[in-house]
C-alpha cells in the first residue's frame, strides 16, 4: 500500500516514485507538508490535513511550504485518502529542487534571508530556475519552503535591509495574486546580480526571450487542445439553423483580428453588409452570436460599441442587422441591449467616437444600462484588497475595509447584470445583445456569467472550459494585456484583473448553488493561478490570431490537457446536473462573500480547518461499499433462498440511487 | 388549487363571528382535531382562514411559492399547504407544523398593498386589500403570504385584523395566555403529564445525573454534593454541586457567604488530560473570616489536583450584558431591515453596518476567551476556574464554549442538550430576566444564549465534520427561544423552576377560555401540568424536522464514553515543576500572582496562607502556563518559525484536541441561514432551485441509510440461510462496538422507529419520495439518471480514490465496522414495522 502513497516514499530518497504519474506535477514538485508557512504542519499531521496540503499544493504553484511530514502519517492516513498525486516529500529532504521537465536552474545563492511577514527572518537557500525561485530553509528541524513561480511577479524592487551589514541587499518581489515576498541576500555570496537575473527570466518578453510555456515538456494523456472546437460547440447548441449560420467571413482574421475565425451570423445577411458593419462597430467587432436557447431560440449576441460618434452617425446595415437578430426570435419583437458601462459613460464615449445604439434609429430595441465601471476602476479595486489582505489583516475593521475597496459591489453590479440578461432571455425570451466599448472586458464577463446560469452545459468541467475558451480566449479578451504576462512594465494601465472577477462571480454561484456546479473551489483557483504562471499557453497572447500566428497549440501545453490528466481532484463530488434550470444567484451584498480562501488564502491564519470534501467523499465510499453488499447479498439471498420481497432485483437498489456524480 | 364551489360553501362556513366558532370548535370538535386540513392541538380553535394564499419559500427551503390555506388559531398563524397528506388524527401533537408561526413568536405585521405598505396594529383599520401579509417573527425570521385575487376580500382582510389583534403584543401578562392557548386544554395537560423525558440526555438535575457526568468525565476525587439540597446556602445554585471529595459539607458550608450570591467554586468538566473546569463568582469582601474558611476556601478551588490553580477573570475582555443587548439590536434591525418601512441598508454599506452592530466581535471574544481556557486545560492536573462578578452570564458562555471545543461528546445533540443543561438551565443563567418574554424589566434583557449559540454556530461553520448536531438544531434551539412555552427558558435558576412546579396553579390559568382569566386565581386547577422542557422535540418539530437535527455522518472520532483521564499520555512537563498550591490570575492574556487575589488576604490571615504555599516559588510556573497559552497562538498564527514542537498533540485523531477556532475578519462569518432567513430583499426572480447546502448531501444519506436498512433487510430475512461471513460478523462486533458507542444513535439518527422508516421497508421508494418531503421540486432529479449510473458504476470507486486497490479494501474494511455496528439495530427496527 506505501508504495501506492507518494507520500510514503519519504525516507528513501528522490528516486522515481511510483505512483507518481509522470505529469503528476507541472505546478509544484514537492510538498508534503502545506500551508502557509512556518511549524504549522508539525501540528496536527490529521487526515484532513494531508488533504488540505493537497488542495493548497495543487491551488498553489508557489506557496510557503514547510514540514516535514512523518513518513508513518502516509500509510495511517491513506486509508481514508487518495494518494498523493503531488511529488513527494522526499526531494526536500535532499535539498533538491524539484524541476519539471525543460526547467533548468540557473543559479543558486545561500545564506539568503526571506523577510516573512508572518514569522520574522528565515536563512535558506534561493534557488533560480527559468520558471520558479525555490527557497529552503537551512534549518532542517522545521523546513520551510517557499516556491514562486517567476510568472506571477509583477515588479521586482530593491529594498532596504536595516542591520544586516554592509554587503546585504534586499530585494522584494511584489506578485500579481496578492502577496509580497521580501528577501535579502549577501552580495559575495551571489555569483550573479540577482536582480538582473530575475528580471530577465521574470519578464522575458521585454528583454526578447520567449516564455516558460515554451520550454514545458511535459506529457499529458489528455490534449487539452481538443478541449474546445467552435464547430462542435456551435453544433451542440443546434446551430447553424434556417436563421444562423457559420460563416467563413473571418476566416483569415480580416474582417476582424481580434475575432475568432469560425464566427455564428444571421444567415439573411450578405458578407458585403458585414464588411459595413464592421466598419461601424469599434475594433471591427460585429453583433455575432454567443448562445441561442434551445427552445426559444432567443439569442445572447455580443458585439463592441457601435461608432456612432458626436455627430449621431447611422448605418443602416447595422440596424438591419440587430432587426434580423430581433427576427430570428419569432417568441419576442423587442430586442434588449446591454450596453455594460455607466449610462453617463456612455455618452461621453460619443465624443470619442462611440456611442450606443439610439432607440429612435433602432426600432423596437430598449437599451439597458448595467452601470459597470471600467478596468481601471477594477483594477484599483483589487488593490485596495490586497492592502487590506496582505501581509496583516486588521481585525476590528475588516468589514468596512472590505467595503472600502468596493470589490464586492462590483461583483454584485456584473453578476445582477448577467442575471437581469439571464431572465431577460429566459422569461422574457428576448434576444439580448450586449456589449461594452470594445466587447472584450466587460462583455466577456456578462456573456459568460449569463450563458452559465442558462445552460447546464458550462456548469460542467468540460463545458466550462469550453466556455473560457469560447468565451474569453477566442473572442479575444486581451489576457496577455490585462495580465502582462513577461512583461516589465508594471505600471501599464491596460492591465486589470477582469478574468479574475470572472472567476470569483462564478465562485460566488457555486456558493449559492453548491450541487450545480461539476467543478470545485480547487479548480477555480488553479485557473487563476495558471492565469499568472505562464506554465501553459491557454492564457498567453491577446487573440486568436496571435496564438495561430506563434503555434501556440503546437508549441505549448494546455492547461486543460493538465486538469482533465486527472479531474477527480477538481470535482465536486456533490455535483447534480440540474438540466434545463436556470440558476438565478441571488445578488444582495447579504449574500455575497468574499472569496478569502483565494484573495487572503497566503495568510496563514486562514488555513482551513476541516475539509468537508473528505467527509462528502466518505459518505460516498460508504455508499458504494454499502451498494456493493447489498447486492452482494442479494445475491446470495436470491441463490440460496427464495425469499419474498426483499430481493426481487438488484435494480431498485440503483433505483433508489439519487442522481449524484461521483466521477466525472 | 380547491374547486370553487367547495371553497364558497366553506368561506361561507366561516363567516360565524368568533365566539360561536369557539365554542364549537372546542366543544365538539375537541376529539377530531383536523379542521379544513389544518391539525389543531387540543383545544385551539381556528378563528380565521385565507384559502388561496401562497407562502414565500425561503432560500433554504427552495425558493419560489407555496400555494394552501392560511389559518389563524388563538396560538398560531398556520399555513397548509394544499396538497399536504392528511394529518394523521392518532399521532401526537406537534405545536408548530413546518410552516406555522406561533402568535407569541411574531414581533410586527406588515400588509403590502398595491402600492403602499402599513404596520398593522390591533387598533388599525385598513383602507385597502393587502395583497402581501408580512409577519416580523422575534426569531427573525420574516414571512411572507401572498393573497391571490381569488382569495375572498373579506377572508383577506379578516385574517389580517384578527392576526393584529391576536398576536402577543410585548407586555406583561400577555405570555399567560399565550401559553394556556397551548398548553392549557385539559388533553394538552393531561399529554404533557404523561409525557417522558429523554432518558438518552443527562438532565444534571438528580444526584444520580452528575454523578453520571463525573464518571464520564472520569473525574475521581469528586462528589455530589446535596448541601444546597433546600437551596439554603445559595437561592439560584442548583441543588446539587460538585465538590472535592475531601471536602465536607460542614466545611463547605462556611465558604459560601464569602462568594457573591454564594456561588462557590463548583466543578463543571474535566478534560481527559485531566485538568479540571471550575466556575464561581467573585468573592464577597469584608466578610468576617477565619483561618479555616482560607484552608476551606483553597481545597474548593484546588479541588482534587495539587498543582496548579489558574482563575480566569472573565470581566474585562467579554461584553456586558447590556452590550450583547446592544448589539442584538443593531444586528436585528440591520438584518431584518426598517421593518415598517421595508427599506434596508444601502448595499455598499452592508458590511460596515454589520461590523458596527459589535455582535461578530463579541462573538469572537468570547471564542477567543474560550480558546484560552481551552488551551489551559490542556496542560494537565491543573485546576482552571472562571470567575465573573455574578457567574451567571459570560461564565455560563465560556464554560459551555469550552467543553463544545473539547469534549466531542458536547457536539453530539444530545450532548449538547446536556450541556445547555448543565451550565445554563441549572447553574441559574437567568433567562427569565435576560430573554425578558415577560416584559417586566427591560433593562434586565440580553440574548446571551443566542451569543452562544452563535459562537457554536460559528465552531460549527469552522469544524463542520467535527458536530454530529447541526445547524438545523441551532436553528431549532435558537427559535424556541423566542417561544414562551419552555420551562427550560421560563426561569432564572433552579429554585424557581421548583417552585413553579410545586405551586403550579398559581401561574397558570385555567383552561377553558382564551384570554378569559375570569377563573384564573379563584379556581387553580390542581392538575395543571409543568411547561414542557424545550428538549422535547417531538412537540415542537415533525419527524422529518427533527431527522435534520443530527448529522447523517458521523464526527470522525467515535465518541468514548468513558475517558478516565487515560489519554493523559505525555509525562507532562507542567506537573514535574509545578509547586504545589500555586494561584495564578489570568487576565487580559497575562499570568500574574496577585498578592490580594482573596481579598481578605493581605490582613491578619495571610501568612497562614503564605507558609502554607511557597509562593516565592510559585512565579516559575508562569513560563509554563504562557507556554499552553501560546500553543493556542500558535495554531492562530503558526508562524513561529523555531518554537519547538514539544507540547504538539500525540496523534493526529486525537478526540479531545480542542477545536481552535480562527478568529481573524474572513474568518468569523454570519449566520445568515438564522439571521437573513428573511431575506426580503432577495432578487425578483425567483426559481425553485435549492440552494440548500445540505440538501445533496442529506439526499445522499437518505440513500446510505435506504442501502443500510435494505442490507438489514436482507440479512434479516436470511437468518438461516449461510452467508455466515456477513451475518455472523456483525452480530460479533456488536458487543464490542456497544461498549464504545454508548448511544447508538451517533452514526446515524438511525433507529428512527416510523416515519421514514415505514416506506423505507418497502424495496421501491426511490429518491423522488425524499424530494418531495424536503420541499425543492422533483425537477432537480431527473429519471434519466440511473442508466447512466449503472454504466459509470463499476469503475466509479477507483475513479475517486485512486487506482489502489490494496487501500480500498482497507477502506472496506474500515467501514464494514462501522457499519456493523449499525446492522442488528437496523434489522430490529425493520423487524418491527
Amino acid at each position: 500500500m506505501e508504495k501506492q502513497h507518494p507520500a510514503a516514499v519519504g525516507g528513501d530518497g528522490p528516486g522515481p516514485s511510483s505512483s507518481r504519474k509522470p505529469w503528476g506535477s507541472p505546478s509544484c514538485g514537492p510538498s508534503g507538508g502545506g500551508g502557509g508557512g512556518g511549524s504549522e504542519t508539525l501540528d496536527s499531521p490529521t487526515g484532513s490535513h494531508v488533504e488540505w496540503c493537497k488542495q493548497l499544493i495543487a491551488a498553489t504553484i508557489c506557496s510557503q511550504i514547510s514540514g516535514p511530514v512523518p513518513s508513518d502519517m502516509a500509510s495511517r492516513d491513506s486509508k481514508n485518502l487518495p494518494g498523493l498525486r503531488f511529488g513527494s516529500n522526499a526531494k526536500m529532504f535532499q535539498n533538491k529542487v524539484p524541476l519539471l521537465p525543460g526547467e533548468n536552474i540557473q543559479t543558486t545563492v545561500k545564506d539568503v534571508m526571506y523577510i516573512c511577514p508572518f514569522s520574522g527572518l528565515v536563512n535558506g537557500v534561493l534557488t533560480v530556475t527559468d520558471y520558479k525561485l525555490y527557497f529552503v530553509r537551512v534549518e532542517r528541524e522545521s523546513p520551510f519552503i517557499l516556491d514562486v513561480n517567476l510568472g506571477v511577479i509583477s515588479r521586482l524592487e530593491k529594498i532596504s535591509v536595516p542591520n544586516q551589514g554592509e554587503n546585504t541587499r534586499g530585494l522584494e518581489l511584489v506578485c500579481k495574486d496578492m502577496r509580497s515576498h521580501r528577501f535579502a541576500y549577501k552580495t559575495e555570496e551571489s555569483p550573479l546580480d540577482l536582480v538582473p537575473l530575475l528580471t530577465g527570466l521574470a519578464f522575458p518578453l521585454s528583454h526578447s526571450t520567449s516564455l516558460f510555456a515554451f520550454q514545458y515538456k511535459e506529457v499529458f494523456p489528455v490534449d487539452g487542445w481538443k478541449v474546445y472546437d467552435p464547430l462542435a460547440e456551435y453544433k451542440r447548441q443546434g446551430l447553424p439553423n434556417e436563421s444562423w449560420t457559420i460563416s467563413k467571413v473571418n476566416s483569415t482574421y480580416e474582417l476582424c483580428d481580434t475575432y475568432p475565425s469560425v464566427l455564428v451570423i444571421p444567415t439573411n445577411i450578405t458578407d458585403e453588409d458585414v464588411k459595413r458593419v464592421a466598419a461601424f462597430r469599434a475594433k471591427h467587432r460585429i453583433p455575432v452570436l454567443s448562445w441561442i436557447h434551445p427552445e426559444t431560440q432567443a439569442t445572447i449576441v455580443r458585439c463592441s460599441q457601435p461608432l456612432v460618434g458626436p455627430s449621431d452617425r447611422r448605418c443602416k446595415e447595422d440596424e438591419r442587422l440587430l432587426q434580423i437578430i430581433m427576427d430570428a426570435n419569432a417568441q419576442s419583437h423587442k430586442l434588449a441591449i446591454f450596453d455594460a458601462r455607466q449610462c453617463s459613460v456612455a455618452i461621453t464615449n460619443k465624443a470619442k467616437d462611440g456611442g450606443f445604439e439610439s432607440e429612435s434609429f433602432y426600432p423596437n430595441v430598449e437599451m439597458h444600462f448595467l452601470e459597470i465601471p471600467n478596468i481601471h476602476v477594477m483594477r484599483e479595486s483589487l488593490r485596495k484588497m490586497k492592502d487590506v489582505l496582505y501581509p496583516t489583516i486588521d481585525e476590528a475593521h475588516w468589514h468596512s475595509a472590505i467595503d472600502q475597496t468596493h470589490w464586492l459591489e462590483y461583483i454584485l453590479l456584473i453578476l445582477a447584470g448577467a442575471a437581469r440578461m439571464a431572465d431577460k432571455l429566459e422569461s422574457g425570451k428576448t434576444s439580448v445583445v450586449v456589449h461594452c466599448s470594445d466587447g472584450w472586458d466587460r462583455t466577456a464577463q456578462l456573456t459568460s456569467l449569463a450563458m452559465l446560469m442558462l445552460d447546464s452545459h458550462y456548469r460542467t468541467l468540460r463545458g466550462f472550459q469550453v466556455l473560457v475558451e469560447k468565451e474569453w480566449i477566442s473572442f479575444g479578451h486581451k489576457f496577455a494585456a490585462r495580465v502582462g504576462h513577461g512583461d516589465e512594465n508594471h505600471a501599464n494601465s491596460e492591465r486589470s484583473p477582469l478574468f479574475v472577477q470572472f472567476i470569483d462571480c462564478v465562485w460566488q454561484m457555486t456558493r449559492q448553488f453548491p450541487a450545480a456546479f461539476e467543478f470545485n473551489e480547487l479548480f477555480l483557483i488553479t485557473v487563476l493561478d495558471h492565469l499568472y504562471s505562464c506554465l501553459f499557453g491557454t492564457f498567453l497572447y491577446n487573440s486568436e490570431q496571435e496564438r495561430t500566428a506563434k503555434e501556440v497549440p503546437a508549441e505549448t501545453l494546455s492547461l486543460w490537457s493538465y486538469i482533465n490528466s486527472q479531474p477527480e481532484d477538481f470535482t465536486n463530488p456533490f455535483y447534480v446536473d440540474y438540466e434545463h434550470h436556470v440558476l438565478y444567484p441571488l445578488v444582495s451584498p447579504r449574500h455575497l462573500e468574499l472569496w478569502s480562501s483565494y484573495y487572503a488564502r497566503w495568510n496563514p491564519r486562514m488555513r482551513p480547518q476541516v475539509p468537508v470534501h473528505q467527509n462528502l467523499k466518505e459518505i460516498l465510499v460508504l455508499r458504494a461499499e454499502l451498494q456493493r453488499r447489498v447486492e452482494e447479498l442479494q445475491r446470495e439471498a436470491s441463490s440460496s433462498h427464495s425469499l419474498s420481497s426483499s430481493h426481487s432485483s438488484p435494480s431498485p437498489t440503483h433505483a433508489a440511487g439519487t442522481p449524484l456524480h461521483t466521477v466525472v | 388549487m380547491l374547486t370553487g364551489s367547495k371553497t364558497t360553501f366553506k368561506v361561507r362556513q366561516m363567516l360565524p363571528d368568533i365566539k360561536e366558532r369557539m365554542l364549537s370548535q372546542s366543544g365538539m370538535n375537541a376529539r377530531s382535531r383536523d379542521v379544513f386540513g389544518l391539525r389543531c392541538l387540543p383545544g385551539e380553535c381556528v378563528l380565521q382562514r385565507a384559502v388561496m394564499v401562497r407562502k414565500k419559500l425561503s432560500a433554504r427551503e427552495g425558493r419560489g411559492w407555496l400555494s394552501g390555506t392560511l389559518f389563524c388559531t388563538h396560538f398560531r398563524v398556520a399555513f397548509v399547504p394544499q396538497d399536504s397528506p392528511k394529518p394523521d388524527d392518532n399521532a401526537d401533537p406537534v405545536l408548530l407544523g413546518d410552516h406555522d408561526v406561533a402568535l407569541a413568536s411574531i414581533e410586527k405585521v406588515v400588509v403590502v398593498g398595491p402600492n403602499r405598505t402599513k404596520l398593522v396594529t390591533p387598533n388599525s383599520s385598513l383602507k385597502f386589500t393587502p395583497e402581501e401579509l408580512v409577519l416580523y417573527c422575534r426569531d427573525m425570521r420574516v414571512i411572507c403570504f401572498l393573497f391571490d385575487r381569488l382569495t375572498p376580500d373579506t377572508q383577506v382582510l379578516e385574517m389580517t385584523y384578527t392576526i393584529a389583534k391576536t398576536y402577543q403584543p410585548p407586555k406583561p401578562g400577555s405570555v399567560l395566555s399565550f401559553q394556556n392557548a397551548a398548553l392549557g386544554s385539559v388533553e394538552m395537560k393531561q399529554f404533557l403529564s404523561n409525557r417522558r423525558r429523554d432518558s438518552h440526555m443527562n438532565w444534571c438535575e438528580s444526584v444520580s445525573d452528575w454523578e453520571q457526568e463525573l464518571e464520564r468525565c472520569g473525574a475521581s476525587g469528586w462528589r455530589v454534593s446535596s448541601v444546597n439540597d433546600r437551596f439554603e446556602m445559595s437561592t439560584s445554585l442548583p441543588r446539587f454541586i460538585v465538590v472535592p471529595q475531601k471536602v465536607l459539607d460542614t466545611e463547605l458550608k462556611k465558604s459560601f457567604a464569602h462568594f457573591n450570591e454564594g456561588r462557590i467554586p463548583r466543578w463543571c468538566w474535566r478534560h481527559p488530560r485531566g485538568s479540571d473546569l471550575l466556575r464561581m463568582a467573585s468573592f464577597q469582601n469584608n466578610i468576617y473570616y477565619e483561618k479555616d474558611d482560607v484552608r476551606n476556601l483553597e481545597m474548593v478551588l484546588f479541588g482534587c489536583q495539587s498543582s496548579l490553580c489558574v482563575v480566569v477573570e472573565l470581566g474585562e475582555e467579554l461584553p456586558s450584558p447590556a452590550d450583547i443587548q446592544l448589539a442584538h439590536g443593531r444586528l436585528r434591525s440591520l438584518c431584518l431591515g426598517d421593518i415598517s418601512t421595508s427599506v434596508s441598508v444601502p448595499d455598499d454599506k452592508w458590511l460596515s453596518s454589520l461590523e458596527s452592530t459589535r455582535w461578530l466581535d463579541y462573538a469572537r471574544s468570547c471564542l477567543k476567551k474560550a480558546s484560552e481556557v481551552a488551551c489551559l486545560l490542556r496542560g494537565s492536573h491543573l485546576t482552571v476556574a472562571l470567575q465573573e462578578a455574578e457567574d451567571r452570564d459570560m461564565s455560563c458562555v465560556v464554560s459551555s464554549l469550552v467543553q463544545v471545543m473539547c469534549d466531542p461528546h458536547c457536539r453530539t445533540q444530545r450532548g449538547f442538550q446536556g450541556l445547555v443543561q448543565k451550565e445554563w438551565v441549572t447553574a441559574g443563567h437567568r433567562f427569565y430576566s435576560r430573554v425578558n418574554h415577560h416584559r417586566d424589566n427591560d433593562k434586565e434583557e440580553a440574548p446571551v444564549f443566542l451569543l452562544f449559540l452563535d459562537c457554536v454556530w460559528q465552531l460549527l461553520y469552522q469544524f463542520p465534520s467535527r458536530f454530529q448536531l447541526t445547524n438545523d438544531f441551532l436553528l431549532a434551539l435558537h427559535d424556541s427561544v423566542h417561544l414562551p412555552l419552555f420551562s427550560s427558558f421560563l426561569a432564572n435558576c433552579q429554585r424557581e423552576r421548583c417552585k413553579r412546579h410545586q405551586n403550579s396553579g398559581q401561574s397558570y390559568t385555567p383552561v377553558n377560555g382564551w384570554r378569559d382569566t375570569l377563573h384564573s386565581d379563584s379556581s387553580p386547577d390542581p392538575c395543571d401540568p409543568p411547561l414542557p422542557p424545550v428538549w422535547d422535540w417531538a412537540l415542537q418539530y415533525s419527524q422529518q424536522r427533527r431527522d435534520a437535527f443530527t448529522q447523517p455522518v458521523p464526527p470522525l472520532p467515535p465518541a468514548q464514553p468513558l475517558l478516565n483521564g487515560n489519554l493523559n499520555t505525555n509525562p507532562d512537563s507542567h506537573r514535574s515543576d509545578a509547586v504545589p498550591g500555586s494561584v495564578f490570575l489570568l487576565s487580559r492574556g497575562t499570568f500574574s500572582c496577585p498578592a490580594n487575589l482573596l481579598p481578605w488576604r493581605g490582613s491578619g490571615g495571610s501568612s497562614v496562607y503564605k507558609k502554607s504555599h511557597r509562593r516565592a516559588a510559585s512565579s516559575e510556573n508562569v513560563p509554563g502556563l504562557e507556554r499552553l497559552l501560546k500553543a493556542w497562538a500558535l495554531t492562530e498564527l503558526p508562524c513561529g518559525l523555531g518554537s519547538s514542537s514539544s507540547s504538539r498533540p500525540q496523534g493526529p485523531l486525537d478526540p479531545y484536541e480542542p477545536l481552535l477556532p480562527l478568529l481573524t475578519g474572513p474568518c468569523m462569518g454570519l449566520w445568515r441561514e438564522c439571521y437573513l432567513r428573511g431575506a426580503l430583499h432577495a432578487q425578483a426572480f425567483s426559481h425553485p432551485v435549492s440552494a440548500n447546502h445540505a440538501h445533496p448531501v442529506e439526499r445522499l444519506a437518505r440513500e446510505v441509510q435506504q442501502l443500510k436498512d435494505k442490507l438489514a433487510q436482507v440479512s434479516a430475512g436470511t437468518p438461516h440461510s449461510p452467508p455466515p461471513a456477513k451475518v455472523a460478523e456483525p452480530r460479533r462486533s456488536d458487543t464490542n462496538l456497544n461498549q464504545n458507542t454508548n448511544n447508538g444513535t451517533f452514526l446515524f439518527p438511525a433507529q428512527r422507529p416510523q416515519g421514514p422508516a415505514g416506506p423505507r421497508a418497502v424495496p421501491a421508494p426511490t429518491s423522488t419520495n425524499h424530494q418531495t418531503s424536503r420541499g425543492p421540486p422533483p425537477s432537480s432529479a431527473p429519471p434519466t439518471r440511473p442508466a447512466h449510473r449503472d454504466a459509470g458504476g463499476s469503475n466509479k470507486q477507483s475513479f475517486l480514490f485512486g487506482d489502489l486497490s490494496a487501500r480500498e479494501q482497507q477502506q472496506v474494511h474500515y467501514y464494514a465496522a462501522t457499519s456493523n455496528a449499525k446492522l442488528p439495530k437496523g434489522s430490529g427496527s425493520s423487524m418491527a414495522s
